[in-house]
């Protein structure tokens, strides 16, 4: 039953695409037979992986394709069910959101290339998520790098697309390259290209191929997943595409590195070494910490999001580089009790930041720009765009009693037990990991009140957002879609923490959710003595209630009476927008406070015509530096030029010469292969 | 009596030998000739005695489907190829002489230098218990190949070029039914396939490398470079 849902969902997506782009001609046909398509196979998508995370046994299906040495096949073991899960959920809300998005685009675009690559994008991840082997993997991986290309890419007249897109194809094939070298060393470590052949298979090689395996994992799927210093492509892929691919690559293509690791880290290792959960430990500090920060300097709404994708997938890596440290310790609860925080979190991103580029990409939509300090006041115009955005912003800045909060609770909880699991001197990363978590959420929070009130809040910035419209009605039902899940999976939590039970049983041989749930549901405890409880149900039914009882009298008591007055204006007479808070000033005390990370260069340039009193024009730049680009990049890409117009000699462009290569390096070998 | 020699497996080794001997000579003769008309025919006369060689294996080693290969060989390298190729060389008006790199006593002396390595290299594989027909054809085949690439180097026509490959493959089918009595059917009937589909598409390619670049030099190709 299984396998036949999950074949009916690749089928419909297959036949999506092709059918999308037989109808190219016919660009309202074919954005709902794309859409969905799109859709449809979503939902079987969700049902089948649904109902495989709960079998008992892993399922496998064999597809009618390949040979005996490289065999086309998928399980769908837990944890590849979960991720299928988070696939299928979000790209069900974005395809949904695209039938009304991609409208825009008719007759001024090929909706039909759009369609066929969307579907293949989608086709593509679920089979990463759900491959069998390095092979079938790696085939699924660069079907998804070509699609994700081609959608970053979609908007090819503007240079930035293109890129954007390059950038994106340079990073991911480097990151393939060091996967198929991990792969190739386990293959042949073990014979075979099976995953469950790798199960457990790296922790009996030596301590140097194993590390070594490890770190080409770690940075392979880490291009991938936009860990610090590999990120450089995600602020600028994730701005130039359209919106609902923006969604997708941010909510779920980014998840495949984290698949990847989850798959590596708890299936192919048994107990890693503590320094590997150390690493990435490390790394999802420096993520989190470093995505937030350039985060608060972005005033082009979707670059904000972007960064903050980074800082996200770093607050998952946390979450699993405790579990990692956990399971090197013997804490196989509280290892489970991180993986559990870091596969949560993981699932929440992808709802909230799918939420919140889609709210973005009405938002950008309806005011034709993607710069902040240009909008203003859309509440009026764009109510439930704007009411679902806020239910994102208030996720991600992980306040209760919504998704984010559970997660990165969850997380802090693992990060507070672990000081207490060691002596050495390593438990000393648990607390200051903690610490700079709660500083990532706080400076989150403030990015998110800016990212919010902006374009939201006070009046407009420029005609074009005066002018806005609200949303369509199915791109108002995507987002909703998500917000109504933002809510459940935070009231929720609960309910929801038995459903990481099978991976746990899976990975770390513990069922960890009858420990975590208390009092029948209604409270969440890290399972252990002296940890904190928390009960996200009773706080909203208490909020609820309290409220009710504070609101209700009023209500009863007064006639509603609002008396419109002017506001404040320091005696200037006629406030106007240009008096408003902006996002720059917003967050100019955080860049004076980070400047040394920032280095921000200022330029204010003023012209006079009659006296230095009255300037006619002023010229006002600011910008701040991006160390990784400058620093690494950069020389990198220098060094890469220089070395490559050295071996430009060889390359004469003549074809003897070209056979003369070959046949010298094949006498050579020959006589090599003698001689031997 | 008279029957014996068509019987004995020894004989049958020699005439193969022979055979592959006269195959090694026209090579190099290939090597050496300077009118594309003259070469396209010796490339002809060449694939007939490689056809021989196969009908000869078939025969002594009781193996009937090389004699498809053989027949196969006939059709598509002895007779189609080179009508094929004749006629693109009416059609284009070729009349000048193959101008080599390397000239062409040099060149001689290079492919026999080539022929030792052969040698060199099939002394290697040599196992005097195995199946196969003796390291001499195994030798003429790994020269052919090494000859055949050499003078793919040493041509700067595009259409010498293509022959200079097809006596390549030569080389590759003889080292084939020597060491193994032919290839699986299917094995060979997809080169043969091959072969054919290389030989028009490759006469196409010289003709659009002709109307381009109005001449069939491939160092003209130098301008693609970017």
């Amino acid at each position: 039953m299984i396998a036949e849902l999950f074949l009916s969902g690749i089928v419909v997506w297959l036949a999506g695409a092709a059918a999308s782009l037989a109808l190219w001609r016919q660009p309202a046909l074919a954005r709902r037979v794309a859409c969905g398509a799109a859709l449809g196979g979503s939902l079987l998508d969700l049902a089948a992986s649904s109902a495989a995370l709960f079998s008992a046994s892993p399922v496998f299906i064999g597809l009618p394709f390949g040979n005996p040495a490289f065999t086309w096949a998928v399980r769908l073991d837990p944890l590849s069910a979960f991720f299928s899960v988070t696939l299928a959920a979000l790209a069900a809300a974005v395809s949904l959101y695209s039938f009304g998005y991609l409208k825009e685009m008719e007759g001024r675009r090929n909706l039909g290339a759009f369609g066929f690559f969307f579907n293949l994008l989608l086709l593509s991840v679920a089979l990463v998520f759900t491959a069998s082997n390095a092979f079938f993997f790696l085939v699924a991986w660069e079907v998804m790098a070509l699609a994700a290309y081609c959608l970053v890419s979609f908007e090819y007249e503007k240079k930035k697309a293109r890129d954007a897109g390059v950038l994106f194809l340079i990073m991911s094939h480097a990151g393939t390259g060091l996967l198929l070298i991990a792969f190739l060393v386990l293959a042949s470590a073990c014979g075979s290209l099976d995953f469950s052949s790798f199960h457990l298979l790296a922790s009996r090689m030596t301590p140097l191929q194993q590390g070594t395996v490890f770190l080409l994992f770690l940075f392979g799927f880490g291009v991938k997943a936009g860990v610090v210093p590999l990120h450089i492509w995600i602020p600028e892929a994730h701005p130039v595409s359209p919106s609902n691919v923006s969604a997708l690559m941010s909510g779920i293509v980014l998840k495949t590195g984290i698949y990847g690791m989850a798959r590596v880290f708890f299936d192919f290792y048994g107990a890693p070494p503590l320094w590997m959960g150390t690493v990435v430990l490390a790394l999802g500090v420096a993520s989190a910490l470093l995505g937030v920060l350039y985060a608060l300097m972005e005033h082009d709404l979707k670059r904000l999001l972007a960064w903050h994708s980074i800082e996200n997938i770093g607050i998952i890596l946390i979450g699993f580089g405790a579990a990692l440290m956990f399971r090197a310790l013997g804490q196989a609860n509280l290892a489970a009790l991180a993986l559990i925080a870091g596969l949560y979190h993981t699932f929440n991103h992808a709802m909230f930041k799918g939420l919140l580029f889609m709210g973005a990409g009405s938002v950008v939509e309806a005011t034709h720009t993607r710069n902040m300090e240009k909008m203003g006041g859309l509440i009026r115009l764009m109510p439930v765009t704007a009411l679902c955005f806020l239910v994102g912003a208030v996720a991600i800045s992980g306040l209760p009693p919504l998704n984010g909060f559970v997660s990165e609770w969850l997380t802090y909880q693992a990060l507070l037990a672990g000081f207490g699991t060691t002596q050495s001197l390593t438990r000393l990363m648990f607390p200051i990991a903690g610490s700079l978590l709660a500083l990532t959420a706080a400076l989150a929070a403030a990015c998110f009140v800016k990212a919010f009130a902006i374009p939201f809040l006070a009046l407009p910035r420029s005609p074009e957002a005066a002018d806005a419209r609200e949303a369509s009605f199915t791109m108002r039902a995507g987002m909703t879609i998500l917000a109504v899940g933002c809510v459940a999976l935070g009231l929720g939590a609960t309910w929801f923490v038995p459903v990481f039970d099978p991976i746990t049983q899976q990975t770390l041989g513990v069922r960890a959710s009858s420990a975590l749930v208390m009092a029948h549901g209604w409270a969440l405890s890290p399972g252990r003595p002296h940890g904190g409880t928390i009960s996200l149900a009773g706080m909203a039914l208490f909020f609820l209630v309290a409220g009710a009882a504070f609101a209700l009298p009023l209500a009863l008591r007064w006639r509603r009476r609002t008396v419109r007055g002017p506001a404040w204006d320091c005696g200037l007479p006629g406030l106007t927008a240009d008096n408003e808070y902006t996002a720059t000033a917003f967050s100019k005390p955080l860049r004076m406070i980070f400047s040394v990370l920032y280095r921000p260069r200022r330029e204010i340039q003023a012209e006079y015509e009659v006296s230095p009193y009255y300037p006619s024009a002023i010229r006002f730049e600011s910008e701040i530096e991006h160390p990784f680009e400058k620093r690494l990049y950069n020389p990198l890409r220098d060094r890469i030029m220089a070395a490559a117009n050295r071996m430009k000699g060889i390359q004469a462009g003549s074809i003897n010469l070209y056979l003369a290569y070959i046949f010298i390096t094949l006498i050579l070998l020959l006589l090599f292969g003698v001689r031997g | 009596m008279l029957m014996m020699p068509v019987l004995d497996l020894q004989f049958g080794e020699r005439i193969v030998t022979l055979m592959a001997a006269l195959v090694l000579v026209l090579q190099i003769a290939m090597v050496s000739q300077r009118w594309i008309v003259l070469h396209i025919r010796i490339f002809a006369v060449q694939s007939l005695f490689l056809a021989m060689i196969a009908a000869t294996i078939a025969w002594y080693n009781h193996a009937p489907h090389i004699y498809i290969a053989a027949v196969l060989t006939l059709i598509v390298k002895v007779i189609l190829v080179p009508i094929l190729f004749e006629r693109l060389v009416t059609r284009m008006e070729i009349h000048e002489e193959i101008e080599p790199i390397v000239n062409v006593p040099l060149s001689v002396l290079i492919a026999g230098g080539l022929t030792l390595v052969g040698y060199v290299v099939a002394e290697s594989f040599y196992r005097p218990d195995a199946p196969g027909v003796g390291h001499n054809a195994l030798a003429v085949a790994i020269s052919l190949f090494l000859i055949g690439f050499f003078t793919m180097i040493n041509r700067r026509k595009a259409l010498t070029q293509v022959l200079a490959l097809l006596s390549l493959e030569n080389g590759l089918f003889l080292a084939a039914i020597s060491l193994t009595y032919g290839m699986p059917l299917i094995v060979e009937l997809g080169i043969f396939f091959d072969v054919l589909v290389a030989a028009m598409v490759l006469g196409i390619l010289v003709y659009r490398i002709r109307e381009t670049f109005e001449s069939m030099d491939v160092s003209r190709l130098r301008r693609l470079r970017g």
